[in-house]
């Protein structure tokens, strides 16, 4: 294969796609909604009403007077207790001590909480370490050593926006593979393309080329102000810069292009059949379908989304890109195009 | 040379050319008549490497086009306009141009030149940085013609070129043709036009699926409808054609109106004879005249129609 060849191609459709509003539209819009509006959108309303963390404990002036280890405290009032593997329910407490309790449906105040799991509750003013918060409001507290709810939601809307980067460089071939095949198909410039001497791996490698680089690079591009912006949000609730980290790595600069491969492939191919822009991009759009349902997946807890199950999300679209690859190659022969694009 | 031998194409059991051969010389204006879905384009399809044959084979300058290894080689030595222009529209008449330069691999130091000739060549030098899109029919036309001429092949195949032309514009084209071929360039014209076939091109072939004839206009006329001579009488007779029927070269004889017309072997050597004889029984001639069969009366004849 003449690389030279591919790249004279790849010029030409730079040259055409510059001329183009939609695909144009598609490579600054698409990156600015998913890079600077929506981590705005997402985080900046999480982020106000955020606990912030903390450094240092609150002084709480406990005063402790008893002891108890085990067994279950419901329906009562305490204050200045210590409390070690204890069950507790429907319970008031002031002033108190929690050390690997359960506690649930309370209202603690003034207390120091520690490894303990909270459910249903209000825990008010307190020191909550290491510490597992369900459906529970936090008032006042600071959270030590743990996340809270709010960190959670945060993660989870973080974890979300990587999702949207993935599906930038999916969704942008979707556009110009569209103006791109079936736009030369329906201008009836293949004929004179196919008659030059060039191979028919050359062209397609020139025209893959020349949509891979332009989605992949507006999405790395636009990695940087989402980082700028998530971080700037998160860190005063998080205390540290969670951007970049492993995963958005390996989705940004591992996953992403090869989504982006698979796009533009299965465009190819859905070109060889359609004869009208709009259907293409509507049949190709279904590459974004496998993303979105590993996204759900994990943003469901159903796996953990991290660096191992990245690089098997990573793997798996390789194998899928190599298939595809080779329909597309046996899809894009001069003697297919002439005689059985439609 | 170009050359066909036995060339046949078959689409999901729809046979679309069948068992055609014939050759090119270097420099020759050859041109495919045949009706539309005869298999003009499919042929030349096949000859440019674009698309298999399924039984028999060409060869251009002596590369056989079934071997896949002389596709590139191929190609590099020809120029091909289909019958669309397929210009790319958004861009401007140069870049085409220079995109297609670039592909058939000429010399980055005469691209330029080579371009720009061209372009003042054909008469769009002034427009050639205007989008391609805002051109008309004719002027795509010439850009398409001068994108298959980019490289300077040595063979060059139009697939209708003036197809959807108006009458200045296919002129234009025409006589551009007419330049080309003066170059010495080898040229394969498929159309539908009888007259730009005649005025452009050396030899003739007739496809309809098969081939029906080749060969030069005037040699197809006297094959297929012999040498003719129309005697225009004053007073038409119908005794007059036994005197005549019977001399030597008469192939045939019949009146029709006032004339009379006459099939024979050799006009020139049986004319003086036939004068002869109708004034010795007491015919009033007018005047003698020769007639030639053009293209449209051949094209007719093969494809089974009437004039």
């Amino acid at each position: 294969m003449r690389f030279e060849k591919s790249w004279i191609i790849v010029r030409k459709e730079f040259s055409e796609f510059r001329k183009n509003k939609y695909i144009l539209y598609s490579l600054f819009l698409m990156p600015i909604i998913m890079s600077v509006v929506l981590p705005v959108v997402y985080l900046v309303p999480i982020s106000t009403f955020a606990t912030p963390p903390a450094d240092h404990p609150l002084e709480l002036g406990i005063n402790i007077v008893q002891e108890i280890q085990g067994g279950n405290q419901s329906n009562s009032s305490v204050e200045n207790i210590r409390f070690h593997n204890t069950n507790i329910e429907n319970v008031i407490a002031n002033k108190c001590e929690f050390f690997n309790c359960t506690i649930v449906m309370s209202v603690v105040k003034n207390s120091n909480l520690t490894s303990s799991t909270i459910t249903g509750s209000v825990v008010e003013h307190s020191n909550i370490q290491s510490s597992t918060t369900i459906d529970t409001n936090a008032p006042g507290s600071l959270f030590l050593g743990s996340e809270s709810e709010s960190e959670k939601y945060l993660l989870l809307i973080i974890n979300s926006l990587l999702m949207f980067f993935v599906l930038i460089p999916a969704i942008i071939p979707t556009v110009i593979a569209s103006y791109s095949f079936v736009g030369e198909k329906l201008n009836k410039s293949l004929e004179p393309l196919l008659a030059t001497p060039t191979t028919d791996t050359e062209l397609l490698a020139g025209k893959t080329l020349a949509i891979f680089i332009p989605s992949v690079l507006v999405t790395w591009i636009s990695l940087l102000p989402a980082v700028i912006i998530v971080d700037l949000v998160t860190y005063p609730i998080l205390g540290y810069y969670i951007l970049p980290n492993m995963i958005w790595i390996l989705g940004v600069f591992f996953v992403a292009p090869l989504f982006c491969i698979l796009s533009v492939l299965v465009n190819v191919i859905v070109s060889a059949r359609v004869s009208d822009v709009r259907t293409s991009q509507q049949i190709g759009s279904i590459v974004v379908l496998p993303a979105i349902a590993f996204f759900i997946v994990a943003l469901a807890g159903v796996v953990v989304l991290n660096e191992f199950y990245m690089l098997l999300f990573g793997t798996a679209i390789l194998i899928v890109d190599l298939i595809v690859f080779f329909i597309s190659l046996r899809v894009f022969q001069r003697e297919e195009i002439l005689v059985k694009w439609k | 040379m170009i050359e066909a031998q036995h060339l046949g194409r078959v689409f999901d059991g729809t046979v679309a050319v069948e068992d055609v051969s014939f050759s090119i010389k270097d420099g020759e204006a050859f041109a495919f008549l045949g009706p539309n879905g005869a298999g003009k384009t499919t042929t030349v399809r096949m000859l440019c490497c674009l698309i298999s044959a399924t039984h028999g084979t060409g060869f251009i300058d002596g590369l056989d086009i079934s071997e896949k290894n002389n596709h590139i080689k191929i190609r590099s030595m020809i120029g091909l306009l289909p019958e669309n222009p397929g210009m790319y529209e958004s861009l401007s008449a140069h870049r085409n141009l220079d995109f297609y330069a670039r592909l058939y691999g000429v010399p980055e130091r005469e691209r330029e030149a080579r371009i720009s000739a061209m372009l003042k060549r054909l008469g769009i030098f002034d427009r050639r940085n205007d989008a391609v899109g805002k051109f008309s029919k004719g002027m795509k036309q010439k850009i398409a013609i001068a994108r298959a001429l980019m490289h300077e092949p040595s063979y060059i195949f139009l697939d209708e070129p003036t197809a959807a032309l108006d009458p200045e514009a296919a002129i234009t084209v025409r006589n551009f043709l007419l330049e080309l071929k003066k170059e010495g360039r080898t040229i394969f014209l498929n159309t539908h036009n009888l007259d730009e076939a005649q005025r452009v091109c050396d030899r003739i072939g007739v496809l309809k699926t098969r081939l029906l004839a080749t060969g030069a206009p005037d040699d197809l006329a006297t094959r297929f409808f012999g040498r003719s001579t129309i005697v225009h009488l004053k007073v038409a007779n119908p005794e007059f054609l036994p005197a005549i029927r019977n001399l030597p070269g008469v192939l045939d004889a019949r009146l029709d109106d006032k004339n009379i017309l006459l099939s024979l072997v050799d006009p020139v050597e049986q004319n003086p004879a036939i004068i002869s004889a109708l004034v010795l029984k007491g015919a009033q001639i007018e005047y003698v005249q020769e007639v030639k069969h053009g293209l449209e009366d051949i094209y007719l004849k093969l494809m089974g129609g009437s004039k």
